[in-house]
């Protein structure tokens, strides 16, 4: 089962601790001819290149991409340091296509056989790195040859597919050396302070037993070549809070607040003060979250903030335009045969543009110049005026659409296929901001509904888009108000998923707002974490469905925290 | 501290897998093939104590900073107070037993291959386990969910932070041990059981203060030791890998439990290996690889000497591929030296004399192949068998597994466990099995935090009978001549599952020898070592094994009267597709 996730909280660490960690240099790259890495890349591409030839399958496309890296990652609780780890590491990816680019070792379910990965030494030693890369060859090699000739026999086996698109697109070769600084290396000493600093706040709360602060950064230099003639180098960097905050009410529920922080660098996080306040009010929401009645299911009139209606498209919509699913057997395709159709009301218009790399003064997680294909990044125009337009394309073609966009995206070592960059929601029928309140209000009342719901913040959400389960989504929102009809005080209620189906929900969207607001977080899939963002306005739904969570029987714990004399 | 623990679930090693059983070993690097030996004699008496050597190679804080003010051990004492008089659920039985156990470990560990490092890391972690038992010392919560609990603690020394991390901890596993003896005794009412014994073995409480191990070395000889070691593929274009590591930790225990006691103890391990392979003509892969791990960095091959031993396993790498493949098959006798015969003993007797309890109905004895065995003959009369983790040396050789106090609070004690071939004990912990009600102290845990369980310490197997090198060849060569066969084997190293490594052909006519590769063992198991060895040798091997917990197996060399030899048919490879750079 495919499940695609946009999580605040762990994903982070995923892409960072595979590997272990270390402490050494830092980058010393000034430019292009001292790029020792990249030369011996190149060098050993064509050896490679040249040995391979004379064997039979033989390759026809042949890349390398490395990732240098220098990755941090700290953990506080309760005001210490929980754990506190730097590494500098090169992930290299060797990426092989043998047959032809109509057919070949990476069809359908072999995708993953044109992809072989592994570590590449830290220093730059021209014979070490080329003779990492030529094991890392020879073995992508055996499995992509082996993969290939399973290829020829299942086609021959197979009745002809739905889609006969070839399996790799022709692109024109690339250089692009982007030696810009990525910043500073993450600084421990800096990151520990902040875990510290902020943990410690919850010290005060007796209610929250269990919280964390994590913040993780990390500056990468992508370094590709390819068969083809591409050279790519294009830096990245990014610094990310998780701040988690738990309780439970006494009835077992677990309740959790999550406030994230992303930006390219920790100068770029909100300042010290405004953090603080965002963690005070954690501790305000939880113990109003303990006290606050269980929801029931629903169905009617929702406002979603801006935040929470951009994890919801990344969701609903984002990750069934990822071009890699409109093909294959597995996949359900929701969208696949929709192209030139009404898939939004017609005021909304989606693109995703992973170009953009700040958005309303934030910094946006999905910036990048170069995919993990080599492929310059672009922006596309998923949905004009309510109607499909395109998809988010990798150099996987798919029917009516033979070329990459510059989607192609991978965590460190993995196959990339089409992914979100920035995914952001536009609307020209908006209200004020401040008008909105007013029309789920009239809206409740034109259905004769007692109250309808707002959705002040999500804490992430799933996705199923394989063709052996429901064609639904969940996210997971933190904060739900009940807004009643009679004029009430809104009431916070706890234990909500929203649930649904996709082209459903999408088209039950009445008006939105004026104000856009960014959800940055961590998405996981096939090719692993990404760092992506979702940019809406704030949404009113005439219908959507909540669900009450599963609850857990356990009870607080019955010991009251320790309390130390000082 | 959830997220902190479900972080952890993601992380690959070293931090790579959640603490709790099978979880992942810290401080171990794969079995070298020919493990440790410390590389020249320590300079220290034999019998000097594990603390003094960490005293005066790994650096110490002094013990009086330490002992009753000892923040975590304060903050365990506090909360198992509060745990052990308060924890109470109304419908629950309070709890007969509560434990913590803090690993505070700080490493250092580095990589290289080709000639350059690859990952170069230092950690440092504090993991916590927390144990409460529901029920008696007959019949209790464990195991299963009654477990314990384990978590990340915090690298402060905060008093507050360290205490929050317990409290939840102790809430957690009294839950679960809740669980857990419900569904245990739902689980006995469907067996009988003959002869049942008890849950958990009394103990008289300890209280050990030890001092504190701190790591605290210059990484760039070492670091410098491994690219040198691991350039050494140069000289050679047909090796495809060539890989050097270092792993270098001291580990800090605490340990609290309800019957009072309190240890805590410092201990340092540092580790340098390097590994090798290549493929011959046709195809077969061919491995090697070297290490040494001991307990003081003194102890330590020079870097340069270090890197001379890489170039040996350099040189038998490139004999290996040009030494013919082994005969298809063979019948007769098989000389093993002694750190062949180390390896031969960790896994047919060391695994077996671990006195693991069998699972809830079960009625046999142990979890192992000796289940059955006891007192009963499980090799020749002339082999005796003893695990003394009191001793930190023998003739002059370090050995790894010593230790004063196990993890579960019981004193070390030196075992007998097999005399002239018999059976008599087998190692445990405090959870009995038949026959023995009492630990003997060997419950070790591996960390982060692991539950404890049955461990060798140094595992020493001695014969009554020794006989020189010169003679067991000599003996071999006899064997062959009145048997008719024109050579038979001598076993120089072993590598994993017992597959030789090191492995020659002893010409009968004229006893020289031709190394040959290629070779399995076919029936090398525990009924060939109690009936095939007809002599030991007078020579020891100590091979020191840092896997999950560190350990050392001391042994002579042996003779077996007869073992099949027989050609490998699964390690062939086809050869690189293009030549190296």
């Amino acid at each position: 089962m495919k499940s695609l996730c946009l999580n605040t909280v762990f994903s982070f660490a995923l892409g960072l601790f595979l590997v272990p960690a270390s402490h050494i240099s830092a980058f010393d790259q000034p430019d292009h001819k001292d790029d020792v890495l990249l030369a011996s890349m190149q060098r050993e591409l064509q050896r490679a290149q040249t040995g391979l030839a004379k064997l039979d399958p033989a390759p026809y496309f042949l890349s390398y991409s490395v990732y240098d890296q220098h990755v941090a990652i700290v953990v506080g609780s309760e005001g210490s340091l929980v754990n506190s780890t730097q590494a500098r590491l090169r992930t290299a990816g060797v990426t092989m296509r043998i047959g032809t680019p109509a057919l070949d070792n990476a069809h359908e379910e072999n995708r993953n056989s044109a992809i072989g990965s592994g570590m590449l030494p830290l220093a730059d030693d021209p014979d070490a790195i080329a003779h990492e890369l030529w094991k890392l060859t020879y073995e992508e090699y055996r499995k992509a040859s082996k993969a290939y000739l399973n290829v020829k026999t299942d086609t021959q086996v197979h009745a002809e597919e739905e889609d006969t698109s070839p399996d790799f697109s022709q692109e024109k070769p690339r250089t692009h050396a982007d030696y810009s600084d990525p910043g500073p290396a993450p600084d421990a000493k800096a990151l520990e302070q902040f875990v510290r600093q902020y943990s410690a706040q919850f010290r005060k709360y007796s209610y929250i037993y269990s919280s964390a602060v994590v913040i993780a950064g990390q500056q990468t230099r992508l370094h590709f070549v390819s068969s083809e003639g591409s050279r790519v180098m294009a830096p990245g960097s990014l610094v990310r809070a998780v701040i988690q905050a738990e309780t439970r009410a006494e009835d077992g529920m677990d309740l959790m607040r999550v406030e994230t922080f992303q930006a390219e660098s920790l100068a770029h996080l909100p300042t010290e003060p405004e953090i603080a306040a965002r963690v005070e009010a954690m501790a305000r929401d939880l113990k109003a979250l303990r006290e606050a009645p269980l929801a029931e299911p629903f169905d009617g009139p929702a406002l979603l903030s801006g935040r929470s209606a951009g994890v919801f498209f990344h969701e609903v919509l984002g990750h069934r335009v990822e071009g890699h699913r409109q093909r294959g057997l597995q996949e359900g395709q929701t969208f696949t045969k929709k192209i030139g159709q009404l898939v939004l009301p017609e005021f909304l218009s989606v693109t995703d543009d992973p170009t953009l790399r700040t958005l309303n003064g934030m910094d946006l997680g999905g910036w990048y110049e170069y995919d993990d294909e080599g492929m310059p990044a672009t922006r596309v125009e998923v949905v004009k005026d309510g109607i499909l337009k395109n998809f988010l394309m990798s150099r996987m073609p798919i029917k009516g659409f033979g070329n990459s966009n510059g989607h192609g995206r991978a965590q460190a070592g993995l196959m990339p296929t089409g992914r979100q960059g920035n995914l952001i929601v536009t609307s020209s029928r908006t209200v004020k901001d401040s008008e909105l309140r007013q029309r789920l209000l009239d809206e409740v009342k034109k259905q004769g509904k007692p109250y309808g719901l707002y959705f002040d913040d999500i804490q992430g959400g799933f996705t199923l888009t394989a063709r052996a389960t429901p064609q639904a989504f969940q996210v997971l929102p933190v904060l739900v108000w009940r807004v009643y009809a009679d004029g009430r005080p809104d009431e916070l209620v706890r234990g909500v998923d929203i649930v649904g189906t996709p082209l459903a929900a999408l088209n039950r969207i009445l008006v939105t707002g004026e104000k856009m607001a960014v959800f940055n977080g961590m998405c996981g899939a096939e090719s692993g974490q990404v760092p992506v963002a979702a940019a809406a306005p704030a949404m009113l739904f005439s219908e959507i469905e909540v669900q009450k969570r599963a609850g857990s029987p356990d009870r607080p714990p019955i010991l009251p925290p320790p309390v130390v004399q000082r | 501290m959830q997220v902190a623990h479900a972080l952890v679930r993601l992380w690959g090693s070293p931090l790579g897998r959640p603490p709790g059983r099978g979880a992942a070993n810290l401080a171990s690097a794969g079995r070298p093939e020919r493990p440790p030996q410390a590389g020249s004699p320590p300079h220290k008496p034999a019998g000097a104590t594990f603390c003094a050597v960490v005293a005066l190679l790994a650096g110490l804080l002094p013990a009086a900073s330490a002992g009753q003010e000892d923040p975590v051990l304060q903050a365990m004492r506090e909360e198992l107070q509060r745990s052990k008089s308060q924890l109470k659920l109304d419908t629950v039985a309070a709890p007969y037993y509560v434990e913590f156990r803090v690993i505070d470990a700080d490493q250092y560990s580095a990589e290289a291959s080709f000639g350059a490092l690859r990952t170069d890391v230092r950690s440092r972690f504090r993991f916590l386990r927390a144990v409460v038992r529901i029920g008696d010392y007959k019949q209790d919560s464990y195991p299963g969910s009654g477990e314990g609990i384990s978590d990340f603690m915090p690298l402060d020394d905060d008093m507050l932070a360290l205490r929050h991390q317990l409290w939840l901890a102790a809430d957690r596993a009294y839950k679960a041990a809740a669980q857990s003896l419900t569904a245990k005794q739902a689980q006995l009412k469907q067996y009988t059981v003959d002869q049942p014994v008890d849950d958990f073995a009394h103990a008289v409480p300890v209280q050990s203060i030890g001092p504190l191990a701190k790591l605290d070395f210059d990484p760039r000889p070492w670091t410098r030791m491994l690219q040198d070691a691991s350039a050494l593929y140069k000289d050679d274009p047909r090796i495809e890998a060539f890989e050097s590591s270092m792993r270098f930790g001291v580990t800090n225990r605490y340990f609290v439990n309800s019957e009072g006691a309190v240890v805590r103890s410092g201990q340092s391990l540092y580790e340098i290996s390097v590994s090798g392979s290549t493929q011959a003509g046709d195809g077969m892969r061919l491995d090697r690889s070297d290490g040494v791990v001991v307990a003081g960095i003194k102890a330590l091959p020079s870097p340069r000497e270090f890197v001379a031993r890489a170039a040996e396993l350099a040189a038998t790498l490139r004999k290996l591929r040009d030494a013919p493949v082994t005969e298809e098959e063979y019948r007769g006798p098989v000389l093993f030296s002694a750190n062949a015969a180390a390896s031969v003993f960790a896994d047919l007797v060391g695994e077996n004399v671990l006195g693991g309890k069998p699972g809830l109905g079960k009625n046999a004895r142990t979890t192992g192949a000796f289940a059955a065995s006891y007192k009963s003959r499980v090799l020749p009369e002339f082999l005796s068998v003893t695990d003394d983790p009191t001793i930190s040396s023998f003739r002059g050789q370090e050995l790894l597994g010593y230790y004063q106090i196990d993890d579960e609070g019981v004193p070390a004690q030196r075992v007998p466990v097999i005399e002239h071939g018999t059976l008599v004990n087998y190692l445990i912990g405090r959870e009995p099995i038949r026959d023995f009600p009492a630990s003997n102290g060997h419950g070790r845990a591996a960390i982060p935090a692991n539950p404890p369980g049955p461990s060798l310490g140094n595992l020493i197997v001695l014969s009554a009978q020794p006989v020189s090198q010169e003679e067991l060849r000599k003996k071999l060569i006899e064997l062959c001549r009145q048997r008719d066969l024109p050579y038979g084997y001598f076993t120089e190293t072993l590598g994993p599952r017992l597959t030789p490594r090191l492995f020659y052909k002893v010409w009968a006519k004229d006893g020289h020898q031709d190394l040959v590769r290629g070779a399995i063992f076919g029936d090398l198991d525990t009924r060939a070592l109690r009936s095939g060895v007809i002599a030991a040798g007078d020579d020891v091997y100590v091979e020191s094994r840092s896997l999950n917990i560190p350990h050392s197996i001391v042994a002579p060399s042996i003779l077996f009267d007869e073992l099949e030899v027989k050609r490998a048919t699964t390690n062939k490879d086809k050869l690189p597709e293009y030549p190296a750079p």
